[in-house]
């Protein structure tokens, strides 16, 4: 276990070298308000019997990835309060995430360049198509067949500077750490050291 | 009489308190060099100061509580219950620091559902999270599986007599050797074996659905994790409806219903007697209970119509009860869709599965298995009684691991511990209707919380109010130690106020 600790604590010191570089002043890309969507993916999952086979105009940030299944693709495009901006980026916490899941055919999917993720703010994209409050085709899951998408807005890249605040604490903690695991390792020394 | 604690009494506490703390502050490695390899050089720190934190806790007990003496009951039961306020209040640093949660509570809230592998969350913008982040989220879901005690028990705490009393204070009762440290590991080698195989066949599948390699991996690993777990945690905001595949849908299915198998069963089946699992009476109630309740809701939903034919509504109705039953909280819907396309009879049905949960002594939570199984046989016992002449004896037995004769006892503990679950269940679903839920949801809610199942019908989010955050933690606490430990923690603090010198 000792060794487990000195390596942890070795660790920890050795990550303060590039975290130091990295220490910057936080910056946000100007904010261009989009329009609402009507109906929002909220609006969707709240009222599914009456929207359930109409066709909905609806656009979000394409998160995480495109699952291409031959033909076909699936995207999850969220219309929740991050997708023009991250929280990383400053973006007030705005509730949990909320999206929709969308059927589109494979070759749309290449018109995509960055999908939302902690590293990037993903593409706004508008759908076009075909709400299913229980896809007969997929298992009965909530989704838009869509067969065309337009990027409304490109992505990018999101930087999460190091704050320095954050860095100084972590090398406070990390000695004091230090600190109290040597005084638990040596007390009885230094109790026989006094009483002598 | 109660006695007040004495000085040794608090350092024996004090000093296991303090290992556990530092099992928890080294359980960071992981998603710190998980931060490292991905460069997310913030969420490192995060989890810098987090460790840090931990190790200043945990090391400064150790060096204020010195002593040689070994654990008592008392102490074993304050020890597992008092680790795992320390590592929620702890471990949410790094949750905190992320500037994902709306306040330290929230954070919290997260920490203790991830321990208790309950699955509600409260962070928010989940799906812009860093990899490191989300490693953390599903490793204390994995750990918290296996027991936080389990896991110092394994690597920090030499073998003691009094080893299983924190054991035993975790809410587990199972020795699958003789030794509890053996024990402690077996649980180990049985959860890192099915941890090996499940990510494999969960990546291999991800990677056919569409994946890229990397995503596919990680993705595996933490579905792997909130399954075996019965945790529910997934690394996006959709759970498990993100990989739209009937394929990944039954491979998760297989991982958290043996999850939630009690390990007991698992040593059994491993040490190759396969004719535990056609005789272990926790078997046989699961087995019950969930056609009961899948056939209830199958019932529900087709009579609404909802879904377009049967194939897909048995495999929704089939899922999601199903992830209820086993305690596990995966869906493959929408939170709201419970209310706005489930529901009351289906979500009624779901709300049962989730208070009956998994076996004792596995990953899961709830009123447990066994316990339906005993009292089952114990009413029938009673029955038998009633309808036999007065001089035929009447002995109910049942299956677990052995053949055990049915006492007074056994089913009287099984009625103490029901009841503790009933009443959370009921205290949960009244605080939920009085701060304006209606009756079913704050029903499913509060006994999804208790049962640490971590289904949501909505009413969990950022906005809901904070005492009802409070209870849910007290709730997932309380229902995963089993009541007895926690409501001994209470004891000591009574005993430290009100006992006798």
């Amino acid at each position: 276990m000792r060794r487990a600790v000195w390596m942890t604590l070795f660790l920890a010191l050795l990550l303060s070298v590039p975290a130091f570089a990295m220490a910057e002043e936080h910056t946000v890309s100007p904010h261009i308000p989009l329009s609402e969507n009507s109906p929002s993916s909220t609006e969707l999952v709240e009222l599914p019997d009456i929207f359930d086979g109409t066709t909905v105009v609806y656009r979000g940030e394409v998160i995480g990835e495109a699952m291409v299944r031959g033909n076909w693709a699936w995207l999850h495009l969220n219309d929740d309060a991050y997708m023009e901006r991250n929280i990383e980026e400053g973006a007030p916490l705005g509730g949990l995430n909320s999206g929709m899941p969308v059927w589109v055919p494979a070759p749309e999917v290449a018109q995509i360049g960055v999908f939302g993720d902690y590293r990037h703010e993903g593409d706004i994209v508008e759908v076009r198509g075909v709400f299913n409050a229980a896809c007969a085709e997929h298992g009965g899951d909530m989704d838009i067949h869509a067969v065309h998408l337009t990027v409304i807005r490109a992505g990018r890249e999101v930087d999460d500077p190091v704050s320095n605040g954050k860095l100084w604490t972590a090398i406070v903690v990390i000695l004091a750490a230090a600190g109290v695991y040597l005084l638990d390792r040596n007390l009885d020394r230094i109790r026989e050291w006094l009483a002598r | 009489m109660i006695l007040r604690p004495r000085r040794d009494d608090h350092a024996i506490v004090g000093k296991y308190l303090g290992k556990i703390i530092v099992g928890i502050g080294l359980l960071m490695v992981v998603p710190l060099v998980t931060s490292l390899v991905f460069a997310e050089w913030d969420t490192a720190l995060d989890f810098v100061i987090g460790m840090g934190a931990c190790f200043v806790f945990g090391f400064g007990l150790q060096v204020i509580c010195r002593t040689e003496k070994d654990l008592k009951w008392s102490h074993g039961l304050v020890v597992a219950s008092g680790s795992w306020i320390a590592a929620t209040v702890l471990g949410a640093i790094p949750h905190w620091l992320s500037g994902h949660e709306g306040s330290y509570l929230d954070a919290m809230f997260d920490i203790m559902s991830g321990y208790t592998t309950t699955g509600l969350y409260l962070i928010q913008d989940l799906d812009h999270i860093s990899y490191g982040l989300n490693m953390w989220r599903h490793v204390l879901t994995y750990v918290g599986g296996q027991g936080i005690v389990v896991i110092a028990l394994t690597f920090l705490v030499k073998g003691t007599a009094g080893a299983y009393k924190l054991y035993v204070g975790e809410g587990k009762d199972e020795r699958l050797l003789p030794n509890v440290i053996g024990t402690a590991r077996a649980i180990w080698l049985v959860s890192l074996t099915w941890l090996a195989i499940g990510t494999m066949a969960l990546a291999a599948t991800g990677l056919m659905l569409g994946q890229e390699p990397v995503r596919a991996l990680l993705h595996s690993l933490w579905v792997f994790m909130g399954a075996w777990s019965t945790g529910g945690f997934a690394p996006q905001s959709y759970n498990t409806m993100w990989f739209h595949s009937a394929t990944y849908e039954i491979i998760c299915t297989v991982i958290f219903i043996a999850g939630s198998f009690n390990f007991a069963l698992h040593w059994a089946v491993w040490q190759g007697d396969r004719r535990e699992l056609r005789r272990n009476i926790e078997i046989l109630s699961f087995t019950a209970t969930a056609f009961i309740t899948v056939s209830v809701a199958t019932f529900g939903l087709a009579h609404l119509g909802i879904y377009p034919d049967a194939v897909n509504l048995f495999r929704k109705a089939f899922y999601q009860v199903l992830s209820g039953h086993t305690t596990t909280g995966f869906s493959t819907i929408y939170s709201r869709a419970f209310v706005t396309q489930w529901g009351p009879v289906a979500m009624l049905a779901t709300t049962v599965a989730m208070a009956i949960g998994a076996s004792a002594c596995s990953t899961g939570g709830g009123i447990k298995g066994i316990r339906i199984g005993v009292l089952t046989k114990a009413y029938i016992q009673d029955v038998r009684r009633m309808i036999s002449p007065d001089s035929a004896v009447v002995q109910e037995r049942y299956h677990h691991i052995r053949d055990i004769v049915l006492e007074d006892r056994i089913v009287l503990t099984a009625f103490t511990i029901t009841l503790a679950y009933v009443t959370a269940y009921a205290v949960l679903t009244v605080l939920g209707v009085l701060f304006g839920y209606d009756f079913t949801a704050a029903a499913f809610e509060g006994v999804s919380a208790a049962s640490n199942t971590g289904l949501s019908c909505g009413i969990t989010a950022p906005d809901m109010p904070n005492l009802l955050k409070w209870a849910y933690i007290v709730a997932m606490w309380m229902g995963r130690l089993e009541f007895m430990s926690v409501l001994a923690l209470f004891g000591h603090f009574y005993a430290i106020l009100r006992g006798k010198s």
